[in-house]
C-alpha cells in the first residue's frame, strides 16, 4: 500500500467506496474489528457530510508511525461553503439536513484525535487518528 | 598519554581502592540503603571496585558489568547507589591523579586527566543505567500484561446466563477492553442475560459510571440485557449524589439476587427439593406417635 | 439494488446481506411499509448479522422505519446487531433506545410474540 491514498467523493456511491477502502486499510495496518468498524463508520459520516454540503472533496489516508506507535490519519477536506459556526456543529442532536446530528460529534468519539478547520466560502478540513492498539 | 595514566592508576589500585571504601562507607549513613548489613554491603563494595578496574584495564568488559548490575538489581539496591559509587570513585581517581607529581603523570591539563577518567567510566555508567532501566521497562510491561489479564473475565453461569466480575480502578483504555470483551462474550455464551458485578470498583464516579452505562446499552443492541449487580451502600449515594441516571437499567444489590431476576427474565426459577431433616422430623413424629 | 421482505404468516422477515448505500436504505424504507400495509402484518423481525457497519445516516433510517412501522401497527425487532458496530452505534450516540433487540432470529421472533402479547 502507498503511504498516503485517497478517495474522491462525487457522488453518493463514492461514501461505500470511501468507507470500504478505509476498512481494508485499517485491517492492514492491524486494527481490531471493533476499531476497523469505527473507522469506518467515521469515514462514511466524513464523506456524508461532504456529499452533502460541498457536493464533491477528498478522503485521503495515511499511515502514521511515531515514537513505536502506528496510527492512521484520515482528512477530508472540501472546497464547500464551509462552516459559520464551528461550536454548534460539535453539539449533539444539531443538524441541517435532518439528521440525527450525530455526525462530526460522533466522529470526534469515534477517533483517538480530532482537529476541524473551517473557513466561511473556502471550505472545510477535518482531521482524525486513530492509534493501533 | 592515556596509557601511563591507566598504568598509574593500575599500580596504584589499592591505594584508590581504600580511599574509596572509606568515602562510600561514610556515604552510606546518609543515603537509603543504610539498613543493609555491613558485611554485604562491603563485598558488593569489593565487587563493584574490582568491576571498574578490570573494566579500566581491559578497555571495558561488558560480561562482568552485566553481571554485577543483575545482582545489584536482584538486592533491590537503588540506582544511586552505582551512580554515587561511581562519582565518588571519578572524585578519588582524578585526586589521586593530580596528586602525584608532575614528571611522574606526564601531563599537567587537568581536562585532559579529566577526559581520560570520563572515557574509562562512562561506558560503566551507561550500561548499568541501560541495565537498570531495562529491568524497570520489563517489570513495567509485565504488570501491563497481568492487567490486561485480570481485566475482565466472563463466565457462563448457566444456559444464556453469564456474568462478568469487574476489580479494580476502570480507566478509559481498560473500559474499552471489558466492553469488547463484554460482548464477544455474549455473542459465544449466547447469553440472554450478563450480570455486571461491580463489588471489586473501589469508585464509580461519572466516568466509570458512564463506562458502564455505554456497556449495558451496547449489550442491548446486541440482543440481551444487562443487570447491574454488587452495588453497595456508598456506591449507591454517589450515583445519585452526582446525578448519574441509572434508572433505565436493571440493578440488584447482590450477585444472588440479580441471578434470580436473571432466571425470571429467561422463564425460569429455583425449585428447592423437599428438606431431608423434615422426612427425619416427620419419622420421630409418627414413632412417638406409637 | 433492493433488500428482499420475506412474509410468515402475520410476520415479516428480513435479512440485510449487503453493504448498505443511502439510496438502498430509502427504497427498503418504502419497500417495507408498503409490505406491512399490503398485508395487513403486526410484527416485523429485521436481522444485521451481516451488516458490518451503521452510520448515523442508516441508523436514522433504521429508527425512522421503526417509528412508521410502529404507526401502522407493526412492531420492528432488530436482530443480529455485531459488538462492532453496537459499540460504534454508542460512540455515536445512538441509542435506538425503544427498539426491542435480540441476538439471532430465533430470539427475535420469540421477543415479538412477548412483545405482541401473542
Amino acid at each position: 500500500m502507498e503511504p498516503q491514498s485517497f478517495v474522491e467523493i462525487k457522488e453518493e456511491w463514492d461514501i461505500v467506496g470511501a468507507r470500504q477502502m478505509g476498512r481494508n486499510i485499517a485491517k492492514e495496518a492491524g486494527f481490531g474489528t471493533v476499531d476497523q468498524a469505527r473507522i469506518a463508520t467515521a469515514i462514511s459520516e466524513l464523506a456524508r457530510n461532504i456529499y452533502l454540503y460541498a457536493g464533491s472533496g477528498t478522503i485521503s489516508y495515511e499511515i502514521l508511525e511515531k515514537m513505536g506507535r502506528k496510527g492512521l490519519i484520515i482528512t477530508a477536506t472540501d472546497s464547500g461553503p464551509g462552516i459559520p459556526d464551528l461550536s454548534l456543529v460539535m453539539e449533539d442532536g444539531y443538524t441541517t439536513s435532518g439528521g440525527l446530528g450525530a455526525g462530526l460529534p460522533g466522529v470526534k468519539r469515534l477517533s483517538d484525535e480530532f482537529d476541524l478547520r473551517s473557513e466561511e466560502g473556502k471550505g472545510t478540513t477535518v482531521q482524525c487518528i486513530k492509534w493501533v492498539r | 598519554m592515556d596509557g601511563k595514566l591507566k598504568e598509574i592508576v593500575l599500580e596504584n589500585s589499592d591505594v584508590i581502592v581504600q580511599k574509596w571504601l572509606e568515602e562510600i562507607n561514610s556515604d552510606k549513613e546518609k543515603s537509603n540503603i543504610k539498613s543493609i548489613p555491613d558485611e554485604l554491603f562491603e563485598t558488593t563494595n569489593r565487587e563493584f571496585v574490582n568491576v571498574i578496574f578490570r573494566s579500566i584495564k581491559n578497555n571495558m568488559e561488558p560480561a562482568s558489568v552485566e553481571n554485577f548490575a543483575e545482582k545489584v538489581i536482584n538486592l533491590g539496591w537503588p540506582l544511586s547507589y552505582i551512580t554515587d559509587g561511581l562519582q565518588v570513585f571519578r572524585r578519588v581517581m582524578v585526586n589521586y591523579i593530580v596528586n602525584q607529581p608532575a614528571e611522574q603523570r606526564d601531563i599537567a591539563d587537568f581536562t585532559e586527566v579529566m577526559k581520560s577518567v570520563d572515557d574509562w567510566l562512562d561506558p560503566i555508567i551507561r550500561q548499568l543505567v541501560d541495565e537498570y532501566t531495562g529491568s524497570w521497562e520489563q517489570t513495567v510491561s509485565m504488570q501491563k500484561v497481568a492487567l490486561q489479564e485480570l481485566s475482565a473475565p466472563i463466565i457462563p453461569l448457566v444456559d444464556n446466563i453469564t456474568a462478568m466480575p469487574l476489580v479494580g480502578t476502570i480507566d478509559t483504555e481498560r473500559a474499552k477492553l471489558i466492553m469488547e470483551n463484554l460482548l464477544d462474550g455474549v455473542i459465544n455464551h449466547n447469553s440472554q442475560v450478563v450480570l455486571i458485578d461491580i463489588t471489586g470498583v473501589p469508585i464509580v464516579d461519572t466516568m466509570v459510571a458512564h463506562h458502564i452505562i455505554k456497556a449495558a446499552e451496547a449489550v442491548r443492541l446486541v440482543g440481551a440485557t444487562c443487570i447491574l449487580v454488587g452495588i453497595r451502600p456508598e456506591i449507591a449515594q454517589t450515583i445519585v449524589n452526582l446525578g448519574i441516571d441509572l434508572s433505565k437499567f436493571p440493578t440488584q444489590s447482590t450477585m444472588e439476587k440479580g441471578f434470580r431476576r436473571a432466571l425470571e427474565l429467561t422463564d425460569r426459577k429455583i425449585v428447592e427439593f423437599d428438606r431431608k431433616d423434615e422426612n427425619v422430623e416427620n419419622l420421630i413424629h409418627s414413632i412417638k406417635g406409637e | 439494488m433492493r433488500i428482499p421482505i420475506l412474509k410468515l404468516n402475520n410476520y415479516l422477515l428480513i435479512s440485510i446481506q449487503t453493504e448498505i448505500d443511502d439510496n438502498t436504505a430509502i427504497q427498503f424504507q418504502e419497500d417495507l411499509l408498503n409490505k406491512i400495509h399490503q398485508n395487513g402484518s403486526s410484527g416485523v423481525v429485521i436481522d444485521l448479522t451481516s451488516v458490518e457497519i451503521i452510520d448515523s445516516f442508516i441508523a436514522k433510517v433504521l429508527g425512522d422505519v421503526i417509528s412508521m412501522s410502529d404507526l401502522m401497527g407493526a412492531k420492528v425487532v432488530l436482530t443480529g446487531i455485531q459488538p462492532a458496530v453496537a459499540l460504534t452505534l454508542i460512540d455515536l450516540g445512538i441509542h435506538l433506545q425503544d427498539v426491542p433487540t435480540a441476538m439471532d432470529l430465533e430470539q427475535g421472533l420469540v421477543k415479538l410474540y412477548q412483545e405482541l402479547g401473542e
